[in-house]
Parts: structure tokens; C-alpha cells; sequence
């Protein structure tokens, strides 16, 4: 039974020879693989490890005894030849697996061998024997030698040459067949080269072969030898394809094709043509993909489906042309896959998974006419016609009238009555379900990767009621219920209604009472396009199972599976009591819900209000049992139930599209103050808590959620009734947030804060809470907690600074009492502050509420004023260096930049000890003071410097108390003055003059030269004349001055007009090519001279009357006078 | 000839569906809803070039053994799928593409209608009367 089970299905599957990789076949003979360990080798190097890059060769190991298959006679004449099926089914395993286009026997024999001549002539005789058994075969033989020396350079062994033609000669076999295969080193190698040897003589055998079939071609003819050009071809092509000649092998396919299209096809071959039609055409299209022609693989297998298709041949097996369609269809697939994976581009609307789908849809058809065809047939009738079966000699015939073809003599009908009932017989055992289920699968995965999501979707669904033919309910129901989301979203509602109709039955049929219910409620809803009286059923279902009744099935349940349920459904409706619990934020169900929060924060003593809306849109009342809500907090979640519900009985029934609103309120939690809440799911319960309780659960965004175009919502009408459920925002989450506080805090400061003060800030807190305030904490630090260096607090005059956060304490604060306190802020870098205040307390209502209230105040930070000093000469000249020994004056000049007025206390310049004050205790010039904005006040002090220094030094602290004008505190604000670099000269000048002088009163001037060094100063001295003055003393003279001693230069000057007149103007020169000497730069006397010697000098207008009185008189008589045109002299001191 | 019209919006659900045979119209609904994936996969492929953007026939969407489909979207994405015959071959490109047109034109008029609710399911008659006569092409 088996076995003939197995023949009727291989009608339509593809035989193994035929679906095999055509491989050359070469025979191996000789070896010893079990005995002789070398044998072994050489035997596994052939055989083992047949990579892509070896050629493609199948080696056979062949006995000493073997015997091939015996040759027919050769025909003469096709005369009289009438052939009796297409292709024979031993053919192609003959060619493939039992004549060897080439054999090879090895013999091991060394050419020194001692006993060369008895073992050449035992090599001799094998190859007589196997040239014995293959009589009338065109296979090669050909001899290899296994030798243990390595073979020697062609041409030096003179022996081997020697006994190589030898051995060839009583061989009876050409040189070109003899080879050598030394097994010590390079196994491998010589392997691989012989092996290349015997691929070129088996491609050469094939090809004669092939040509040998060929020369057949000319015997036959058209009339009766249609099925000869048929086979021919096929052989041709299948030989080709052994010889690994695609094209060839191709072209002789396609004409096999062609020729069999031109048979007559009637009932007795019909099954014949189509079954070698399969075989061509897998044939075909594999070799097309392999020579990259898909396209032509496509349009081929399109033709050939095409031509096929209608050719339904018996009626009463039309099964079995369905079959064969669907097995046409998978196996195309199957090549198409195969070349997809070797790297061919396929196409969303061309790839395997199409063909998978349209061998589903055949497998299908074939189902449905199993069904039609085979209902009747009880039993395999007796004596079995199909037990030829096994043994028919060609491919596609029936086993009860193998090679009966020709046309005139009709078939027994009986004995065809016999056959077909047992191939119907045998075709009702098939399980089609399974079939189609894995080509359903197949097809799926190929569609999911090409990108077909929504096909792979409605396959699934086909699929899925391929399990429900099958009886396989819950499997069908999985596979819906996956699916319905995906419908849903894209609102096809009628696919939707089809699919939830479908899932309805499988959950009635399992028993699913969770789906079931669900599905229920679903298909309730508006958008199923099911009829109310269908809806009338369901509903009327659903009030069973809250009585704890099996519902009714629906209509085309089929009746085995109504008994198998009810079964089922007893101890599922047993459970006592029956609580469901169902999440329905995936689906579009006939209840609409949305809840919100009211605001989106609360205040820690503050009721949340949510505000539900609930909708039905079943066409029959509901009844809710209860309505709650689930709050979900970060740490848990809370239930909280609408109130006063069974007070108003009627509240919770909703008749069709009726919107009802429920407010629910509750106190949150005070530790979820800073919490979000989150409206977790909208419970409604149905049924009662004894008999049936289900819980069903709502996101509480409406259905409306999924909806993919927003902006036209706007465009849709709504009545009255439902508008505000409509026009509802759903409001998921709120935040909880602490009290607001009703102190009052008012802050009193004079902004800006000056850098470096006591900044006051008065805080004043008022109780404007209804209730008195107890505990009260003030808590004064930097915004953001900063910590800042730079920035000081103190809560006190004392002007400690005190460590961040300060803390103020106040145990009870009635109400409208005042709370005062001034804190103190010193910063010390500009830039601005923020303060923040927080206040914590606890409120003394009914139910106390720690409170907080936060303020920030913003400081801005500026100078109170800016420091610049000058320095002058001490006749107030700019300078630029000062100048050892030389006094000079500093001047600190405050600029005020505060706009509050600010009163300098005190200054006081502290002296570096570099620089010595000239005028010892000097006072502040600028004491008592008040500046406004943009007011300046300037000390003066007068210093020298004694020692020479390139870069600037330090002239000391100046040091500025002050305080705002109406503040109490003062500060302290020092600064360090910087000074100039200083220099050396060797010279100094000095020209003491008096207050004034008067006209024509003579006066008596000395310049005083000091030399400061140690060595002799040489100089050229010029007095200019000057129109104010006539002058007695030198004009010009050198001098020298010794070291450290003063020389002094007499003038009487003698003033002309009144005024402030020039001076004589004073020059000295460095004499030229004086070597010794103190370096005494010229630039340096300029500067010297410009220093120290006034330029200018005021002379008075001479009072009439009163004779002048001055001392100088005396001297200028006993001078001698000199005039502009006095003789130059020089005063040498030695 | 065409057996089946289909009009879908720009979320991907049905605003109009029509068939010669009410009773396939389950089986049709399937077929033109597995189409979409190929013109989504044909819009989102994005080698349009300038002249292309005017054309929004998008041809033939599948070939199935019995039916063949093709599709056009317009410019606001909402897309036409016409069912035809397998065997049917009177029907060329150019005839499917004039079908289009006028299915687009006498769609246009419809969303003109200011009874028309955008984004709602087509129930009006005349505008079913106008698809059956371009679907039997009198």
C-alpha cells in the first residue's frame, strides 16, 4: 500500500535523476580501499572534499565483478519501430550513475619492478576483462600505475619509456591512455591532474555519444515516430549537460519542447506529454538561470503554464492536473529561489514568492476537486491495479496499460474505471491542507522579503483558513487575531469583518471565551459591515456567557466542530466565578471611552478631577456594572471607582451612539507632590460579580486614535449628542505640584550692590494666610546653589561672613504679622547675584500643609569708583621714568562710578620700601569728601626712588575708606600703585630761582651741577640768548665736574620786559672723542635739562616809586657785565 | 472592461470600492490592498525626475494569473487601482491611463461637492453611476 501510495504522488514530483546535477562519471577500478591503506588514499583523495573549483566528475569505485548494463542491439532500421512511451525511466539514472563515460584501472607496478613481465601481463588481462564487460560501449579505458618512486624528468628514464610502450602494446591501448601516480608526495596534485585528464576524455565520450543519437535523426519520420524525436532531443540535451555544454544542451531541450507541442495529445497520452512537459521545462528553465537568462526562464515557464493549463485531461483525475500545476508552480519557485540565492536580482513584482502563492492556489483547486471527485470512493479496489506501478518502463503512464498508445485500440473500461477509482482512492489520503499550508508558507517569508507586507498579510489570512479547513481552529484563530491590527489601522472594514467572523467562529469552536468576547465585542461595533441581525446574534451570545451559557454558533459552523466545542466550553463557563479581564486599547470595539485630567497640574491639596467619557456605538443597550479608573503613579498605582453609580441605575446603561460623562475626583497623595500621574486604563465591568465578571480595560484615547490624517477631522459633522466626545482632547498625565504659598515676602535693597560692601537687603515676610503659620524657615543662598568664593553672607552687623545657606528661624507667625530680618551680602568681583529666599512652613489649617514659597532676588554687582594715579615732576611735568634721587609727585585720582553718593573717610598711601616719601606724614587731601556719579577727588604725595630698576616697581598700597552716603558701614578699599621704571644719570641740575623777578632788576641765578658718579664728567655748556634777558656769565664753556661735587655756574640776569618770559636757554653737549667718563647719553641730558631747568620764569613790572631792594644788586656791580657779544671763555678747574 | 475600481485615500483606507460582481468584492478587496505595497514601494522609491512628477500613472501594479492590476496616484496621495481582466487584451496602456483620467476628473468633482465630507467613504450615486460607466466603457 506504501509503496504504491508513493507512485501515485511521484506522478506529478520530479524524480531524483531528474532534478540531479549532471555530473561525467568515471569509473575507478582496482582499488583495494578496504585492504591496501594506499588504495584507501588515493581512493579518498578522488572522492573527498568535491569543491566548486574541482571539475565536475563523479567517481564510481567499481569491482573486479562488475557488470553493466547490458547493451541493446543495435537497430538498423526504424522501419517496422513503433515506440511505446517518451522517455524511459531508466535512462538518465544509466547514464548518471552506471556507464562510466570513462574507467579507469589503476595497477600498482614500478618500472624496476623484478617482476615487471608476469605483473604487465596481469595488468593486461584486467584491462581484457573490463574491456570484456563494457563489450559494445564506447567508454575509455584508460590505465594508471601507482608507483612508489617519484617519476624522473621525461626523456632520462630510459626504462620507464621503455616498458611504458611495452605495457601499452599488450594493453592494446594507445600512449595517451597510460598514466602514472606516484602516492608519495603531492598526492594531491597528481590528483587533481589526472582527474583534469579523465574530465577531457569523458566530455570527448559524451560527445559522441551525443552525435551518435544524432545520426539516428535521419531514420525516422513524423508520422509514427514522434515520441523518438522527443526522446532523442532530451537525450542530447541531458548528454550535453553531462558534457557541462549548457548552450548545447539547452538548444536540444527547447527542440525536445517544440516536438512534444507537436504530438496530438489525446486521453491515453495525456498524462504522458504533460508529465515530460514538467521534466523539459524544469530543465529548460534551470539551464536559463544558469545562463543568466531569467527572463527568458519567466516567459518560458508563462508559456508552458499557459499551454498546460486548460489540458485538464480526465475529469474524473482533473485532481491530478491541479497537482501537477501546483507542483509546475513550486518547483519553478524552488529553481527561482535557488538563483536568487546565487546572486540574482529579484523584484517586489517578480520573485519566488509569486509562484509559491499560485502553487498554494493550485494546491487548492486541487483539494476542491478531490472533494468533489473522491467523496464516494470507499476503498482500493482489488487486484490493485496500480501494482505495476514500480515497474512501468516509461515516465508519465498508467500502470494498468503501460506502452499502449496507439490511438485505435481503446482501453479497456473497465479495467480504466479500476485504475481511476484507485488513484481517487489514494488522492482522498493525501492531506492537501498540509500542502497548501507550507507553499502558503513558503510563499509568506519570500513576500515578507520583498518588501509585500500587505500581501504577506492576506496570505496569512488564506493561510489561516487553510487551518480552519483543516480543523486546526486554534492555530486559524492565532493567525487571525494576529492579523486584524494591521486591517484595522488601514480601516478596511470589510476585510475586517470577514477576518473577525472568521476568528469569531475558530473562538467559538476553542472555546477562547477571552477572545471570543472581544471579538464580540468588536464586530458590535459601527464600523463591521455585518447585519443587525447578525449583530442581534452576537449580542444575544454575549448575554449567554454573562449567564454562564454556551452561545449559539454561528451559522456555517461546521457541525463536527459545534459538538467538539460544546465539550469545551463546559468547564470553561465551570470556573467559579468566571473573570475575564480583557485590554482593549488595540482595538476599534463597539465602546468608546477618553478620559482627562481637568488641568494639567495640581496642587498637593487640590482635588483631581478626571473627567470620563463613555460611548457605545452596539445597536442594542449595554449595561456597565462599574466604572473606575486606574492612576498610575512612578512608584504604584491606584483604582479609583465613579461614586454614587447604583444610586442612578440607569446611568450605566447606554443605549446606541449615547454618550455619557462621569467626573471622578479623589486627593492625591502628598508624596506624589513633584509626581506626574498618568491616567494608566478606563476599567468598565460587565456582567455581575457571582455568575461572570468582565473587566474591560481602555486606554482612554478613543478609537480615534490610530486616525492618520488629523487635519481633515475638522471636515467631519458630528451631532449634538456625541460632539463633545469628539471634540475632546484626551489629557493623559498631570503634574502634581506643591501648595501655593500666601506669604507675602517684600524685599527692600538699593541696587546695584558696590564692589566690596555690606550690601543691606531688608526682607520682610507678611502672613497673608488664612491661618497661623508656625515653624517658619528662611533659607537665604545663592540661586542654583552655587557656591561662589567671591561672594559673602552675614545675617548680622558683625560683618563675619557665615557659611551658605543661611538660616533664619521664626517659631510662629500670626496672621498679618510682619517677620523682618536684613541680611548682608559682600561680593568681590563685579557681575550680578542671584539670592534666592526659600521659605518653608507649616500651615496651621485643619489639616496642617508644609508650604514652601521661593523668591530670587537679582543683585547686580558694580565698582563704587576706579583708581587712576598720575606722576609728575615736581614741576608738574608729565614723566615717564623717574629718575634715581630725583623727587617726584604721585597723584591718586578717585573717579566715583557709583550712582549712590559716597563719602571717602580716609585715605592713606602705605609706601613700598622701595620708595622713600619726601615730605614725611603727609595728609589725605581728599578727607571728608562726598562724590557723586562722575565727581573725581585727587591726592597728592611726593616720593623719591633710590634705586635703579628696568621694569615698573611698586609704589605701595593706597588704601580708601568709604561708605555710602547714608550707610552705616564702612569699607575698606585698597588698591596697589603701580609706578614707573627707573633710571640713573650722573647728573643733576639744579637752578633754585625766587618767586619772581622784576624788570630791569638784575638777578643773580647758579646753576648747580652735581656729578653723582665716581668719575670726572666733561661737558659742553652753551647759554642761548634770550630777547627778555640780558645776562652776564659764560656763553659757553666746558666743564668738568669732579666726582661727587657740585659745580656751580653764576648768571646775573638782567630782565627786559615783563611777563612770563623765556629763560636763556641752557645747553649741554657731551664733548666729542671724550673716552672716559660716565656713559652719559645725549637723550638723557635733553631729558635732564628739560626736568630740572625751568624754561620760563615771571618777571613783575617794576612798582613806581619804591627802589628796588633787592640783595642781588650788590653782586651784579661786582660782576662783570657781559653783552650778547662777550668773548667766550673757558674756566678750567684743575 | 474593467471588473474592478478602487479608490484609497491617503492613510491607506477604502473611500470607494466598486466591482461588475458584488460577490467578489471580498476577493477584490484583497487584491487591491495587497497592490498597495507596490505603490508604496513605488512612490517611496523617489527617482523621479522633474518631467515625472506630472505622471501619476504608476502602470501595472501586478500581473496575477486572472487579473491584472494597475494603479495612479494623484498629487495628494490618493490612489486609483483598476482590476482588469487576465484575458481580457482589448484593453491597452493607453485606454487604462484615459480610465484614470476620467476616474481622477469625475473625483475631483466629487470632493468639489460641498455635501462631500473629505476623508469619508464616497456614497454618493452619481458619482457610482459615473465609475460603472467608465468601468463598462460606454
Amino acid at each position: 500500500m506504501q509503496s504504491t501510495n508513493i507512485a501515485s504522488t511521484n506522478q506529478c514530483e520530479l524524480p531524483l535523476e531528474l532534478c540531479a546535477k549532471p555530473l561525467a562519471l568515471v569509473g575507478v577500478s582496482g582499488l583495494d580501499t578496504i585492504n591496501n591503506a594506499i588504495h584507501k588514499s588515493i581512493w579518498e583523495t578522488f572522492s573527498s572534499n568535491r569543491r566548486i573549483e574541482r571539475s565536475p566528475v563523479l567517481f564510481k569505485l567499481i569491482g573486479n565483478a562488475h557488470e553493466f548494463p547490458v547493451v541493446k542491439p543495435k537497430r538498423n532500421s526504424y522501419e517496422w519501430y513503433i515506440p511505446k512511451g517518451i522517455l524511459k525511466k531508466n535512462w538518465m539514472n544509466k547514464y548518471l550513475n552506471e556507464i562510466p563515460a570513462v574507467i579507469a584501472v589503476f595497477y600498482d607496478l614500478d618500472w624496476n619492478d623484478l617482476q615487471w613481465n608476469e605483473k604487465m601481463i596481469e595488468c593486461a588481462s584486467r584491462v581484457q576483462s573490463m574491456r570484456a564487460a563494457l563489450e559494445g560501449r564506447n567508454t575509455r579505458i584508460v590505465v594508471v600505475l601507482i608507483q612508489d618512486t617519484p617519476p624522473l624528468p621525461s626523456g632520462e628514464d630510459v626504462l620507464g619509456t621503455e616498458r611504458a610502450v611495452a605495457l601499452c602494446a599488450s594493453c592494446e591501448l594507445n600512449a595517451k591512455s597510460l598514466f602514472v601516480l606516484p602516492h608519495g608526495d603531492h598526492l594531491q596534485g597528481y590528483v587533481l591532474r589526472l582527474e583534469n585528464a579523465f574530465y577531457d576524455l569523458a566530455q570527448n565520450y559524451y560527445y559522441l555519444e551525443a552525435r551518435n543519437i544524432k545520426s539516428h535523426r535521419e531514420h525516422l519520420n513524423k508520422s509514427t515516430h514522434q515520441y523518438l524525436f522527443v526522446r532523442h532531443q532530451f537525450k542530447m540535451g541531458f548528454l550535453n549537460e553531462l558534457r557541462q555544454d549548457n548552450h548545447t544542451a539547452h538548444k536540444h531541450y527547447t527542440h525536445a519542447y517544440n516536438n512534444l507541442l507537436e504530438i496530438r495529445i489525446v486521453d491515453t497520452n495525456a498524462m504522458e506529454i504533460r508529465t515530460i512537459a514538467g521534466f523539459i521545462n524544469y530543465k529548460l528553465c534551470r539551464l536559463m538561470f544558469s545562463l543568466g537568462l531569467p527572463r527568458d526562464a519567466i516567459s518560458q515557464f508563462r508559456a508552458h503554464t499557459e499551454r498546460f493549463k486548460m489540458r485538464i485531461g480526465f475529469q474524473e483525475l482533473a485532481f491530478e492536473h491541479h497537482a501537477w500545476m501546483s507542483k509546475q508552480f513550486s518547483v519553478f519557485g524552488d529553481i527561482f529561489d535557488e538563483a536568487v540565492k546565487l546572486g540574482l536580482p529579484a523584484v517586489q513584482t517578480q520573485h519566488p514568492g509569486v509562484y509559491y502563492q499560485q502553487a498554494a492556489q493550485h494546491a487548492t483547486l486541487r483539494k476542491k476537486s478531490c472533494q468533489e471527485l473522491c467523496q464516494s470512493v470507499t476503498a482500493h479496489p482489488t487486484p490493485d491495479p496500480l501494482e505495476n506501478a514500480k515497474h512501468i518502463e516509461f515516465y508519465g503512464q498508467r500502470p494498468w496499460r503501460p506502452g499502449k498508445l496507439s490511438t485505435a485500440e481503446s482501453p479497456d473500461p473497465q479495467l480504466e474505471s479500476k485504475g481511476i477509482q484507485a488513484l481517487q482512492y489514494l488522492e482522498k489520503q493525501v492531506n492537501h491542507s498540509n500542502i497548501v499550508i507550507s507553499l502558503f508558507g513558503y510563499a509568506i517569508s519570500q513576500y515578507k522579503t520583498y518588501k509585500c507586507l500587505r500581501m504577506r498579510r492576506h496570505l496569512v489570512v488564506q493561510m489561516a483558513e487553510e487551518y480552519y479547513n483543516s480543523q486546526d481552529y486554534g492555530k486559524a484563530l492565532t493567525l487571525f487575531t494576529h492579523m486584524l491590527w494591521d486591517y484595522r489601522t488601514e480601516r478596511w472594514w470589510l476585510l475586517l469583518t470577514d477576518i473577525l467572523c472568521k476568528a469569531l467562529r475558530c473562538a467559538f469552536l476553542t472555546a477562547n471565551i477571552q477572545d471570543y468576547v472581544m471579538l464580540s465585542l468588536e464586530l458590535l461595533g459601527t464600523s463591521t459591515t455585518i447585519t443587525i441581525d447578525q449583530k442581534k446574534q452576537i449580542y444575544h451570545n454575549l448575554n449567554n456567557i454573562f449567564k454562564k451559557q454556551i452561545p449559539q454558533p454561528e451559522p456555517d459552523t461546521p457541525m463536527k466542530g459545534i459538538q467538539n466545542a460544546s465539550l469545551l466550553w463546559k468547564p470553561v463557563l465551570a470556573a467559579e466565578p468566571l473573570l475575564l479581564s480583557l485590554d482593549m486599547g488595540n482595538i476599534v470595539s463597539c465602546i468608546d471611552s477618553k478620559a482627562r485630567f481637568m488641568q494639567n497640574k495640581y496642587q498637593g491639596d487640590q482635588l483631581v478631577i478626571v473627567e470620563l467619557f463613555i460611548r457605545t456605538t452596539c445597536p442594542f443597550p449595554l449595561k456597565f456594572n462599574k466604572i473606575s479608573v486606574m492612576i498610575n503613579t512612578p512608584g504604584y498605582s491606584s483604582e479609583f471607582a465613579v461614586n454614587n453609580l447604583h444610586a442612578d441605575a440607569e446611568n450605566l446603561i447606554f443605549n446606541f451612539n449615547e454618550v455619557k460623562r462621569f467626573l471622578i475626583e479623589f486627593m492625591p497623595n502628598p508624596n506624589d507632590i513633584g509626581k506626574e500621574i498618568q491616567i494608566g486604563a478606563i476599567n468598565l465591568y460587565m456582567g455581575n460579580q457571582q455568575l461572570c465578571y468582565i473587566d474591560l480595560k481602555f486606554n482612554g484615547l478613543g478609537n480615534d486614535v490610530n486616525k492618520l490624517c488629523p487635519d481633515l477631522m475638522h471636515f467631519k459633522r458630528t451631532s449634538r449628542s456625541i460632539y463633545d466626545f469628539d471634540n475632546m482632547k484626551p489629557l493623559p498625565v498631570a503634574l502634581i505640584v506643591p501648595r501655593q504659598s500666601k506669604l507675602t515676602v517684600k524685599l527692600d535693597h538699593q541696587q546695584p550692590s558696590l564692589l566690596g560692601e555690606w550690601y543691606e537687603i531688608l526682607i520682610s515676610i507678611v502672613n497673608d494666610e488664612e491661618y497661623v503659620v508656625e515653624n517658619l524657615q528662611l533659607e537665604i543662598m545663592l540661586a542654583d546653589n552655587n557656591i561662589d568664593q567671591n561672594t559673602e553672607f552675614c545675617s548680622n552687623d558683625s560683618g563675619k561672613p557665615q557659611n551658605l545657606p543661611i538660616q533664619l528661624q521664626k517659631d510662629q507667625l500670626k496672621t498679618s504679622e510682619v517677620f523682618s530680618t536684613k541680611i548682608y551680602m559682600r561680593c568681590h568681583t563685579i557681575g550680578s547675584r542671584n539670592v534666592g529666599i526659600k521659605i518653608t512652613y507649616l500651615l496651621k489649617s485643619e489639616k496642617p500643609v508644609a508650604s514652601i514659597k521661593e523668591e530670587i532676588i537679582h543683585v547686580p554687582v558694580v565698582k563704587p569708583f576706579d583708581i587712576s594715579t598720575k606722576f609728575l615732576t615736581m614741576r608738574f611735568g608729565e614723566i615717564s621714568k623717574f629718575y634715581v634721587g630725583e623727587p617726584f609727585i604721585l597723584m591718586p585720582v578717585i573717579n566715583c562710578l557709583s550712582q549712590w553718593p559716597i563719602i571717602i573717610q580716609d585715605t592713606t598711601l602705605e609706601f613700598s620700601p622701595l620708595v622713600k616719601e619726601v615730605e614725611n606724614a603727609s595728609k589725605s587731601q581728599i578727607k571728608g569728601l562726598t562724590l557723586c556719579n562722575g565727581d573725581s577727588g585727587a591726592d597728592i604725595f611726593v616720593a623719591e626712588v633710590f634705586k635703579q630698576n628696568d621694569s615698573a616697581i611698586n609704589i605701595g598700597q593706597y588704601t580708601v575708606k568709604w561708605k555710602r552716603e547714608n550707610g552705616n558701614n564702612i569699607t575698606v578699599s585698597q588698591m596697589s600703585i603701580t609706578g614707573l621704571g627707573v633710571d640713573w644719570i650722573p647728573l643733576d641740575i639744579e637752578l633754585p630761582l625766587p618767586a619772581f623777578g622784576l624788570v630791569r632788576t638784575p638777578l643773580l641765578v647758579s646753576y648747580k651741577f652735581y656729578n653723582r658718579s665716581q668719575q670726572l664728567i666733561q661737558l659742553e655748556m652753551n647759554m642761548e640768548a634770550s630777547e627778555a634777558f640780558m645776562f652776564a656769565g659764560y656763553k659757553q664753556l666746558q666743564i668738568s665736574i669732579l666726582p661727587e661735587s657740585t659745580k656751580t655756574l653764576q648768571y646775573n640776569l638782567y630782565p627786559l620786559i615783563s611777563g612770563c618770559v623765556m629763560l636763556p636757554k641752557l645747553t649741554l653737549t657731551v664733548p666729542e672723542g671724550s673716552p672716559e667718563g660716565p656713559a652719559l647719553r645725549q637723550e638723557q641730558l635733553n631729558s635732564l635739562i628739560e626736568r630740572a631747568v625751568p624754561t620760563h620764569f615771571f618777571i613783575m613790572p617794576q612798582s613806581k616809586g619804591i627802589p628796588p631792594r633787592n640783595l642781588g644788586i650788590n653782586h651784579i656791580k661786582k660782576l662783570p657785565l657781559y653783552n650778547d657779544a662777550c668773548k667766550t671763555r673757558s674756566i678750567n678747574i684743575i | 472592461m474593467a471588473v474592478c475600481v478602487g479608490i484609497i485615500g491617503k492613510d491607506n483606507s477604502p473611500k470607494y470600492f466598486t466591482c461588475l460582481n458584488p460577490d467578489e468584492e471580498l476577493g477584490f478587496q484583497y487584491k487591491v490592498l495587497s497592490s498597495l505595497d507596490v505603490v508604496e514601494e513605488k512612490l517611496s522609491s523617489g527617482n523621479k525626475t522633474g518631467s515625472d512628477m506630472r505622471e501619476l500613472y504608476l502602470g501595472m501594479l501586478y500581473s496575477l494569473e486572472t487579473h491584472k492590476v494597475y494603479g495612479y496616484v494623484t498629487n495628494t496621495k490618493i490612489k486609483f487601482i483598476i482590476v482588469v481582466d487576465s484575458t481580457n487584451t482589448a484593453l491597452r496602456d493607453n485606454e487604462i491611463r484615459s480610465m484614470f483620467r476620467k476616474l481622477h476628473s469625475i473625483y475631483a468633482d466629487n470632493v468639489c461637492n460641498p455635501f462631500y465630507i473629505p476623508d469619508e467613504p464616497i456614497t454618493s450615486k452619481s458619482f457610482d453611476r459615473s465609475v460603472k460607466h467608465i468601468m463598462t466603457g460606454a
